[in-house]
């Protein structure tokens, strides 16, 4: 450990002891929900302690700006993982009980699904949907261009920006 | 600092890379020669960092081949649209709440803010909205999400809805901001918290409500004077200046939340016409067989499945004129007919 990683840890102290009760109040408000926010204001200074170790300094001159923003950030993953898991849930639910999996299984497939997410989160909703199509259905190139409209060649380049977007998400 | 032992794929990868190997699995998905199999084992023999990248394309492929079928895509194909809607709006409002406008945001948490939601037949989505209110959008339905300081307001413009409301984490400093569902037959308040809203449009447009839990006041827009209340287990249906007696409610009424359409002794025709809203194209019943009867569960994600196993229970056969235009007629055998 060198000292120059020293420095933004006592910064991230400071930044903690001054702004905790804050965010956590700021999350409350946008949760309606004192032990969720409890949870995700421990993430949001986590996240910027390890992303200051990776020397991603951030400006804090505006420090409640800049924890609203990785708050935030934190907060659509909450979301996304609620609209997962319920939509989960229901497609468990419709599932014949005799075909439904086991328990451990469906563990590891929630979780499987939560990084299948995380991964396609920032594309487009038709890239996401043909990379969909293409994985989970077995359709090829030729019908998923049926379904969503647009040409093979399209579809192709869909296909291949999903795959690219994973491949450097993964890690 | 030593070398990075090869195997280590912690490292970021080159996005270019990641984009080759993308491009090689796209090329040999389907009807790949020979010759391109052995030029990307060319490829991925170049470099460490293309071997390292095509491994982790076959972990993506992996990944995917955990998820069942029936999950992946009711999963990972929900809309993650209204998230990022939601993503624009609390970022606004950090844009606000950092800074100068710190004060001024915290003495109005709730922007006001509009988002459109839509789904395209056949498909159905799980949307949560900002107060935790759980919104299931069925097949071709478009609704407007009004919320502002005063009430929380959905118009719901076409299709069919289930609302679980949420408890509004408004909080209790402030006023109770009412959850009102408007259709253009008038307006149902929620009462209570989960309840289905159904809009029929065409020659007798008319709102359908049915409230599984709690109760909802209903008020038609052009008879006001009309509003009652439905409760738990009761549906009615409505139009602008009628309110009938409600009936009891179908417990099966939310069952298209799950994919389902159950059928009890339904006629053929309401029962086709049910599954059309569901598919896109022509479909359509001869009235000859109008008047059969259907019983079952059916999994609405594939009509075409369903209609593919009609005849094994009726005596009816469908026809595909076109991949998008379907009737289902009596059998062609001439010894029915």
């Amino acid at each position: 450990m060198s000292t120059a990683e020293f420095a933004p840890q006592q910064e991230v102290h400071r930044l903690y002891c001054e702004h905790h009760g804050w965010l956590q109040g700021w999350l409350r408000k946008k949760m309606g929900n004192a032990s969720d926010a409890s949870d995700l204001t421990q993430d949001t200074f986590l996240r910027i302690l390890t992303a200051r170790d990776k020397g991603q300094a951030a400006e804090l001159r505006e420090p409640r700006a800049y924890l609203t923003t990785v708050a935030g950030r934190i907060l659509l993953n909450h979301y996304r993982r609620l609209s997962l898991e319920r939509a989960y849930l229901d497609a468990l639910a419709a599932i014949p009980e005799a075909q439904s999996p086991s328990a451990e299984d469906c563990i590891i497939i929630l979780e499987t699904l939560h990084q299948i997410d995380a991964m396609l989160d920032r594309l487009p909703p038709k890239v996401r949907m043909g990379f969909l199509l293409a994985q989970l259905e077995g359709l090829t190139y030729a019908e998923i261009a049926v379904r969503l409209q647009v040409d093979v060649r399209t579809v192709k380049r869909y296909v291949a920006a999903a795959y690219e977007e994973c491949i450097v998400l993964m890690s | 600092m030593s070398a990075v032992p090869s195997f280590d794929d912690s490292r970021p990868l080159d996005r270019a890379i990641a984009r080759a190997a993308a491009e090689w699995l796209v090329r040999l998905h389907e009807d790949a020669a020979a010759e391109e199999f052995v030029a990307c084992e060319q490829w991925r023999a170049q470099h460490p960092e293309h071997e390292r990248a095509w491994q982790r394309a076959q972990r993506v492929n992996q990944m995917f081949s955990v998820v069942p079928r029936q999950m992946g895509l009711p999963a990972l194909g929900r809309s993650t649209r209204v998230d990022r809607r939601n993503a624009l709006k609390i970022l606004t409002v950090m844009v606000v709440g950092g800074g100068a406008g710190y004060l001024a945001f915290r003495e109005k948490p709730w922007q006001e803010w509009a988002v459109d939601e839509r789904t395209a037949i056949g498909a159905r989505r799980a949307v949560v909205l900002a107060d935790g209110t759980q919104l299931d959008l069925n097949t071709d339905t478009a609704i407007k999400v009004e919320f502002s300081g005063s009430e929380r307001r959905l118009i719901l413009r076409r299709g069919e809805i289930l609302v679980r409301t949420g408890a509004d984490p408004h909080g209790a400093s402030s006023v109770y901001r009412p959850f009102i569902v408007e259709t253009p037959q008038g307006l149902i308040r929620a009462l209570g918290t989960r309840f289905m809203v159904r809009q029929e449009n065409g020659g007798d447009p008319a709102t359908q409500v049915a409230v599984l839990e709690h109760a909802v006041e209903i008020v038609p827009s052009a008879a006001p004077q009309h509003k009652r209340i439905i409760n738990a287990g009761q549906q009615v249906r409505f139009t602008a200046t009628r309110l009938g007696e409600p009936g009891p409610a179908s417990s099966h009424v939310a069952d298209w939340s799950r994919g389902i359409l159950f059928a009890n002794q339904m006629r053929l025709d309401e029962f086709i016409a049910e599954l059309s809203r569901y598919r896109v194209g022509v479909l359509r019943c001869d009235p000859a067989i109008a008047h059969l009867r259907i019983t079952g569960a059916f999994q609405l994600d594939n009509v075409d499945n369903i209609l593919a196993v009609l005849p094994e229970t009726l005596p009816v056969q469908a026809i595909y004129r076109t991949r998008y235009w379907v009737s289902i007629v009596p059998p062609a055998d001439p010894a029915s007919g």
